[in-house]
C-alpha cells in the first residue's frame, strides 16, 4: 500500500502544483522517482513530528497542500496537540498517511505498536479518518481528500484484505447482508479480509468502513435494529459506532494492556483473538447468547 | 519610550484593570517589538488578509494583550472592542483566535507552536517565490519546550532567509530553566544573530531590516514589565495579575 501511496502522490502531483510531501525520514528511498520528477516536492524534514505537522499547517497558510509522512505512534500520540492546535483549531488542510498501525510493526514490540491513531485522530474536531483495506482504497480516499481544505488522516497497511469494494469518501460498504440476520458485524482495514473467513456462512451482516470520520450514520441506522459486534484491531471504529445513534455495539477487539509480543501481525492477531477463528467464535458466541443489543427509541 | 509605546502600555493596563485578566508584564516585555515589526513590515490594517502582507505570529500567546492592544493603536479595530477581554461572547480571549480578530494569523496559546506554524510559512513563501517575511515572537520560557529548537533546526537547514525570529529575552526563567547565553545558542543552530535592547524601537527595526540567506534570530533584551518599576520588582508576583484602582493609578504614573 506504501507503493500506492508513491503512486497516488506521483499522479495527483502531476496536475496539481500544490501537492508537497513533508516526510519523517522514511520512505524517502522509494520516492526517489517522485522526487526526480518534482525536485523541490518532496522534503526529508528530519526526525521530528511535532514540527512536521507545524510546518504543514503553516505550509498550508501559505497555499500548499502539505502530505506528512511518517510512522504512526510519533505522529499521532507524541504529536498530539500539534495536529489539535496547529491542524485542527486552527483550521489548516493538511493530510497525515502513516504507516506502523496497530502491529504492522509487531517484531519491533510495545514502542512501536499503535492501536490509539486511529480513536485519537476521531475526537478532534473536523478531522476526516480513513483506514483504507487495500491499494485501490487507498487512492480512492487519498484522492478524495488530500486537497479538501481540512485536516485528515489515512493510515496505511502492511497487508491487505483481498477484496474489491466500491469504496467511497465517507461511505461505509455493506459486504455482507444475511436476510433476516439479527447480528452485524463492522469492521475496518485490512483485518476485513479475517472477518469475511470466519463470518461467510454465519447467520451475519457484514459492514466495512474504509471512513472512520466522517461516520456513515445512515448505514448504521439501515441495520440499526440488529445487534452490532464491531471487530477491529484498533480503536477508534467502536467508539464512532456507539456514538452514532442509533446503534450500541460489543466490541471485539483490543485488551486494556500493551502486547509484550514480538513475532509478526499474524502472530500477534492469532494471540489476541483477532484471527479468523477467534473472530468465529466471538461472533458466534454473540449470536447464540444474544449478547449486545440495538438501542431502542 | 516612544509615545504609542506608551499608549499601548497605558491600554494593556486599562483593560486588565477593566476585565481583571492579563499578563501585563509579558505584555510589557514585547511591547516595542511588536511596534518594530508593524512599523518595518507589510501590512494594511485596512486589509488584514492583504496577499502579499507579511506575517507576525505571537508564538508566546499569552502575551495575547499586548497584541490586541498594538493592532488596535495601529488602526486594525477600536481599542474599545478590546475591553471585554476575556468575557464571554468577546472576540478577544486571554489568548487569541485567528478567525475572530484582525491581524492575527495563527491562534497560539500552547507555548511551542507559532515557531514550527512560522517555519512552515516562511517555508511556503520561499518555495513560491514570494518575497513575503515572516516574524514570529519566541519567549525565554516557552524556549523551555523542544518544539522551539526542533523548528529552529529546521529553518536553518532550508536556508529560510525570509524567517526572522525575535526572542524575548527577559530572563523570566532564572527560577527554573533559563536560557543562558542565547546568541551563541542561536548562533549554533545556524541562525544569524543580533543582539539588541529590546525597549528600543529604533534598533530592533533596524535590526529587521538586515537580512540574508540565513534566518534570522534578534535576541531581544527585555525586562518583564518595563515602564513601570512596581512591575519590574515584582515581576513574578504579577505574572497573571490585573491591578486595583489604586494600583492602576500609580502604575500609570510611572508610565508617564
Amino acid at each position: 500500500m506504501r507503493q500506492q501511496f508513491r503512486d497516488s502522490a506521483t499522479r495527483l502531483a502531476g496536475t496539481d502544483e500544490r501537492l508537497i510531501l513533508l516526510f519523517g525520514d522514511i520512505s524517502f528511498y522509494l520516492f526517489n522517482d517522485f522526487l526526480r520528477q518534482y525536485p523541490g516536492r518532496l522534503l526529508n524534514v528530519g526526525i521530528c513530528e511535532n514540527t512536521l505537522i507545524s510546518m504543514a499547517a503553516g505550509m498550508n497558510a501559505a497555499g500548499y497542500h502539505p502530505v506528512v509522512h511518517t510512522i504512526a505512534p510519533f505522529v499521532t500520540e507524541r504529536s498530539y496537540e500539534q495536529v489539535k492546535l496547529d491542524l485542527c483549531y486552527n483550521r489548516f488542510g493538511c493530510t497525515i498517511v502513516t504507516c506502523g498501525g496497530s502491529f504492522d510493526y509487531a517484531w519491533d514490540g510495545a514502542t512501536h505498536h499503535c492501536y490509539t491513531d486511529l480513536e485519537l485522530m476521531r475526537m478532534l474536531p473536523g478531522m476526516e479518518v480513513m483506514q483504507p483495506g487495500s491499494k485501490k482504497e487507498f487512492d480512492t480516499l487519498f484522492t478524495s481528500c488530500y486537497a479538501d481544505g481540512n485536516p485528515s488522516y489515512i493510515r496505511i497497511a502492511a497487508d491487505e484484505h483481498g477484496l474489491d469494494l466500491p469504496v467511497e469518501f465517507g461511505r461505509g460498504v455493506v459486504v455482507k447482508e444475511h436476510p433476516g440476520a439479527d447480528t452485524t458485524v463492522a469492521t475496518a482495514g485490512p483485518i476485513l479480509g479475517n472477518v469475511v473467513t470466519a463470518c461467510s456462512d454465519l447467520p451475519v451482516n457484514i459492514l466495512y468502513f474504509p471512513t472512520i470520520k466522517p461516520m456513515d450514520r445512515e448505514l448504521l441506522a439501515r441495520f440499526g435494529d440488529t445487534r452490532f459486534v464491531v471487530v477491529h484491531d484498533a480503536f477508534g471504529l467502536f467508539e464512532a459506532i456507539n456514538a452514532s445513534s442509533p446503534v450500541a455495539a460489543e466490541y471485539h477487539g483490543l485488551p486494556d494492556d500493551f502486547c509484550c509480543h514480538y513475532g509478526t501481525l499474524r502472530d500477534i492477531r492469532g494471540k489476541l483473538g483477532l484471527d479468523a477463528a477467534g473472530i468465529r467464535s466471538r461472533v458466534e458466541a454473540s449470536i447464540r447468547t444474544g449478547n449486545g443489543y440495538a438501542k431502542t427509541a | 519610550m516612544d509615545d504609542l509605546a506608551r499608549q499601548i502600555r497605558e491600554s494593556i493596563l486599562h483593560i486588565s484593570h477593566h476585565s481583571g485578566h492579563g499578563h501585563i508584564p509579558t505584555c510589557f516585555s514585547i511591547v516595542e517589538m511588536l511596534c518594530a515589526v508593524y512599523r518595518t513590515m507589510r501590512h494594511d490594517p485596512k486589509n488584514p488578509r492583504w496577499e502579499d502582507r507579511d506575517i507576525l505570529i505571537l508564538s508566546k500567546g499569552h502575551a495575547a494583550l499586548g497584541l490586541y492592544c498594538t493592532l488596535a493603536h495601529l488602526g486594525y479595530f477600536p481599542i474599545e472592542d478590546v475591553y471585554a477581554f476575556g468575557a464571554f461572547g468577546s472576540d478577544f480571549g486571554c489568548h487569541a483566535d485567528r478567525f475572530k480578530v484582525p491581524g492575527v494569523e495563527l491562534s497560539t496559546g500552547s507555548l511551542g507552536h507559532g515557531i514550527g506554524v512560522a517555519v512552515g510559512m516562511a517555508l511556503g513563501f520561499k518555495m513560491s517565490g514570494s518575497t513575503r517575511r515572516v516574524h514570529v515572537i519566541v519567549g525565554d520560557g516557552e524556549a523551555n519546550e523542544g518544539t522551539v529548537w526542533e523548528a529552529l533546526m529546521v529553518a536553518a537547514n532550508m536556508s529560510l532567509g525570509n524567517l526572522t525570529v525575535l526572542f524575548d529575552n527577559n530572563r523570566s526563567q532564572s527560577r527554573c530553566l533559563p536560557i543562558d547565553n542565547p546568541e551563541a545558542k542561536f548562533s549554533a543552530f545556524g541562525f544569524d544573530v543580533s543582539s539588541v535592547d529590546g525597549h528600543d524601537t529604533d534598533a530592533i527595526a533596524r535590526a529587521l531590516k538586515e537580512t540574508s540567506g540565513r534566518p534570522r534570530a534578534i535576541i531581544a533584551n527585555t525586562t518583564k514589565g518595563a515602564g513601570c518599576p512596581t512591575l519590574v520588582t515584582d515581576m513574578f508576583a504579577w505574572h497573571r495579575r490585573s491591578p486595583n484602582p489604586a494600583e492602576l493609578k500609580t502604575l500609570l504614573g510611572e508610565l508617564r
